[in-house]
């Protein structure tokens, strides 16, 4: 027994390899592959009575979607996207940098402190967000009070709200992959720095900074990519003039009852997520 | 360490943000009125009727058990995973076994619950808790990889399990004895992060909930026409209370081992 | 030693497709009689199925959606096991098409009399497959104490005052059908020129309006996020319960009517027990108290006159003979013509 178990763990055969990768894979292959070639083939077919589907196949879903008419939903899901994962990047870096050279004996703390909030159900976060924001809500209150402003201002359903709410959720999501890789900046090439007579500054833009890239790249993609899908958010904190990649999506399964329609948009998004993933590897690889 | 007094109050300005909401909640878990709206008064009415309502306890549960399933069934498969990934010598599909393992987080997650929903059902399967706690599973599995494959990778840098193995002992002791403990906070962490998305998830559960099972987001969702209830506050206020519980006592006992571990 | 991991390695592999079922099997509850019940939020009187289960001896297992849209979605891509559902007029049609749906058998229920006959075989279900359980009707719901003067027409949420203030029901039925009444375009239209003149009215509004919810917009009106929104007349009553500012308008171009049924679904293992359950709802008082607590009107003849006297006398839930007249249910569109509806709204949404 003992003996191969080590077998397994010592991975000297490629075998080894793959049986103790087997579960994670088989599971992934069951649940995500599966379903998602069905998917596929599901993007091939057309939309019949009723949101019946018909099993002729075509590519004329992938057509549909290069109309001109979801150009602006896809910009708008960029630009969002886009946004909230600079701004959580920027947000997130210093308080990174903090947790990882700075909190001490509080670090662990802290750490857990920022998954806490997510214990909350998402929605009961999202109903505390509008009475902050709404019109006859606290920040307006506050505001009125100090005299800011005249008269309430609405702040729900605009690209501030929707904002807003992305960055709330996908902060945590920046931050620990960026502090795990400032975790691993070694402390005495910094000494190093300061040593010769490095600033502060520039020891962190020479050395700090570049060693943490990864974490960067990595913190940016586990915020950007689901950005692209999100739904919820833009459903709750945006109007109808937030009308994003993700909403497009759930809308043709949910409202629109063109699954294959649907299936096409996933499909393309998965193919434009992989291969962005892809480049980025590459980009990586060569780094490294 | 003078210079770092800003940086703390902006952390602190960051924390701030990141609470606001939960303040807001607690708060209006103690409010007078119907709904989440105005402040009418201070009551604790609501914890009294939160635990006089069977259902929204009863989907508590389920999320709690939903959670921990998935938790746990992400964290085995992801040690696994990690361990070959970092451990093992190259071989070949190596880099399609990583990709693979970052593939749920780019599924939206409309398409997963119906693209999962039709096979299950054309594969003959009837919708249960199982199912629901597999589908779970599959959507925490990257953070757990995540997480204790960052950890397993930077402790290979310090050559500790070859250290042992040059001591006489095997790769299962080695494993048991050395990789494991070390690795224990980022499976923990990573567990938590996982459970965390399973405690969350609506869109997913929605889907691949069978007859009578009802998560919390789904409770929570389908009491969404009315608004938030200050009863859902009141759950939430207990929920995070817990959490925070039991995050501080982990942290009392885990602080020395898991020091040592750094040092 | 790789022989013995390969054999673990294909049980593994038979064994992670049956993992949902070993998992499941864990905590699989025993079988008593049961009814799987799966209806709308907030659309049942809080002792309905206590008392039918005291009655009885029949467990109702109840299943809650918020939003149609999804519930239609989940039936389609399979989910299985409800006995009884609550679908609108509008989905009955699709739910036929898609066999989703086994008809009531004609004489098992001893209280489809006490319908009222406007509700008997009506045009989006001329067979009787499913039992009508509560209706009500689309208008405008807005805040008194907000608006110098109510509305009175659907163009009143065209009015660029309001902007910012208006919510629509994010709902292909109400939204597509209010433009084509508007423009004076008969439901079954199969024109797209008819369909492109419904798409610019509805898009010619979008920037006045903050929210299309079928939900959430009643915690905006309570909120006063937004003070004018289309809506469905018993939500609006609930609602104004929290706020005494709401008020509630048909409007004067007339407007439409529907009505929630209860289906029993196709493959139902609880049949007879479901049927109970049909003919339960349909009792006068239990059918009162449905309507008292959800504020919508009841198709139950024998049961109006049990129903609260406010809420009787209020012609906002049953309407003046007169405006009855007015009120339409909306026609049975055929695939062709519910794929261009679809297609109105998804190109809304997404301009």
């Amino acid at each position: 027994m003992g003996k191969a178990l080590s077998w397994l763990l010592g991975g000297r055969r490629p075998l080894a390899s793959h049986l103790l990768l087997a579960p994670a894979a088989g599971w992934l292959i069951v649940f995500l592959l599966v379903p998602a070639a069905g998917l596929a083939l599901l993007s091939l077919a057309k939309n019949g009575a009723y949101g019946q589907v018909i099993w002729t196949f075509g590519l004329h879903n992938y057509r549909r979607a290069f109309d001109a008419k979801y150009l602006p939903v896809l910009l708008r899901t960029f630009a969002f996207a886009g946004g909230t994962t600079a701004l959580c990047l920027l947000l997130g870096y210093p308080l990174a940098y903090y947790l990882s050279f700075r909190a001490g004996r509080w670090r662990n703390a802290l750490l857990i402190g920022l998954m806490v909030p997510f214990w909350t159900s998402a929605l009961v976060a999202f109903y505390s967000w509008m009475i902050i924001l709404g019109k006859e809500g606290l920040l307006n209150a506050a505001l009125l009070r100090f005299g800011f402003i005249s008269a309430p201002i609405g702040i729900l359903y605009t690209p501030f709200s929707v904002l807003l709410g992305l960055v709330y959720f996908y902060l945590p999501f920046t931050v620990l992959p960026l502090y795990a890789s400032l975790e691993k900046v070694p402390r005495s090439v910094v000494e190093a720095a300061y040593d010769l007579g490095a600033g502060r500054w520039t020891a962190f833009l020479k050395v700090t900074l570049p060693l943490s890239l990864p974490g960067v790249m990595a913190g940016g993609l586990l915020t950007f990519v689901p950005c692209l899908g999100d739904f919820l958010t833009a459903e709750l904190l945006g109007g109808p003039r937030f009308y994003l990649l993700g909403n497009l999506i759930s809308n043709q399964f949910l409202m629109a009852q063109d699954w294959p329609f649907g299936a096409a948009l996933t499909c393309l998004l998965l193919i434009g997520l992989i291969g962005g993933l892809w480049v980025y590897r590459r980009w990586e690889a060569e780094d490294a | 360490m003078k210079r770092s007094r800003g940086m703390g109050l902006y952390c602190a300005g960051l924390y701030a943000f990141l609470y606001l909401p939960l303040g807001v909640m607690t708060a209006f878990s103690f409010n007078d009125a119907h709904r989440n709206v105005v402040w009418r008064g201070f009551t604790f009415k609501w914890y009294r009727v939160l635990f006089a309502d069977a259902e929204l306890m009863r989907s508590m549960l389920t999320s709690l058990e939903l959670a921990a399933a998935a938790a746990a069934i992400a964290a085995v498969l992801g040690l696994l995973a990690s361990y070959a990934l970092t451990r093992h010598k190259a071989f070949a599909g190596r880099r399609a076994y990583s990709a693979l393992l970052d593939a749920p987080l780019m599924m939206p997650e409309v398409a997963l619950g119906v693209g999962l929903l039709s096979f299950l059902v054309r594969a003959g399967y009837e919708l249960d808790f199982g199912a629901l706690a597999c589908a779970h599973a599959l959507i925490c599995l990257p953070y757990t990889v995540g997480s204790v494959r960052a950890r397993l990778k930077s402790m290979g840098e310090e050559h500790l399990e070859e250290a042992a193995m040059d001591l006489g002992a095997t790769e299962w002791t080695a494993f048991v004895k050395v990789t494991l403990p070390l690795a224990m906070p980022a499976v923990v962490s990573g567990c938590l992060l996982a459970f965390t998305v399973s405690f969350e998830d609506f869109v997913t559960s929605f889907f691949l909930a069978g007859i009578g099972i009802v998560t919390m987001p789904i409770k929570v969702y389908s009491m969404m026409k009315f608004g938030v209830t200050p009863e859902i506050n009141a759950l939430s206020v207990l929920l995070l209370a817990a959490t925070a519980l039991l995050l501080a006592l982990n942290a009392v006992f885990a602080s020395g081992p898991d020091e040592a571990s750094r040092a | 030693m790789p022989e013995v991991s390969r054999r673990d390695f294909l049980k593994a592999a038979f064994l992670l497709p049956a993992m949902p079922s070993l998992l499941g099997a864990c905590r699989r509850s025993d079988s008593r009689r049961v009814v799987n019940f799966y209806n709308w939020s907030n659309y049942i009187g809080k002792d309905t199925l206590p008392d039918f289960t005291k009655r009885t001896g029949v467990e109702v297992r109840y299943d809650l959606f918020a939003d149609e849209d999804e519930m239609f979605a989940k039936i389609r891509a399979g989910a299985r096991g409800y006995d009884l559902i609550v679908i609108g007029d509008f989905l009955i049609p699709r739910f036929k098409a898609l066999n989703l749906i086994d008809p009531v058998p004609a004489d098992t229920l001893k209280n489809q009399g006490n319908l009222a006959p406007r509700f008997r075989r009506a045009a989006y279900d001329p067979d009787e497959t499913a039992v009508p359980y509560l209706w009500g009707t689309t208008g405008i719901a807005y805040n008194k104490k907000r608006l110098t003067k109510p509305p009175t027409s659907w163009w009143d949420l065209w009015d660029p005052r309001y902007k910012d203030r208006i919510s629509m029901l994010d709902n292909v039925r109400d939204c597509v059908g209010v433009a084509l009444q508007l423009l004076d375009i008969p439901q079954t239209t199969r024109d797209p020129e008819d369909f492109r003149k419904a798409r610019e009215l509805l898009i010619k509004q979008k920037p006045l309006v903050k929210q299309y919810s079928s939900s959430s917009y009643l915690n905006s009106l309570v909120a006063g996020e937004i003070d004018l929104a289309m809506t469905w007349s018993g939500d609006l009553f609930q609602a104004a319960r929290d706020n005494p500012d709401l008020d509630y308008c048909l409007p004067r171009e007339g407007t439409y009517m529907w009505v929630d049924c209860l289906a029993l679904m196709r493959g139902s293992r609880h049949r007879e027990d479901a049927l109970r359950l049909i003919d339960y709802l349909l009792e006068p008082e239990v059918a009162a108290n449905i309507a008292n607590a959800v504020r919508y009107a009841t198709p139950n003849e024998k049961a109006t006159p049990l129903v609260d006297k406010a809420l009787r006398k209020d012609p906002r839930v049953y309407p003046t003979p007169q405006v009855l007249s007015k009120l339409k249910l909306h026609d049975v569109l055929d695939p062709e013509q519910s794929e261009l509806w679809n297609q109105t709204w998804a190109d809304v949404k997404v301009a």
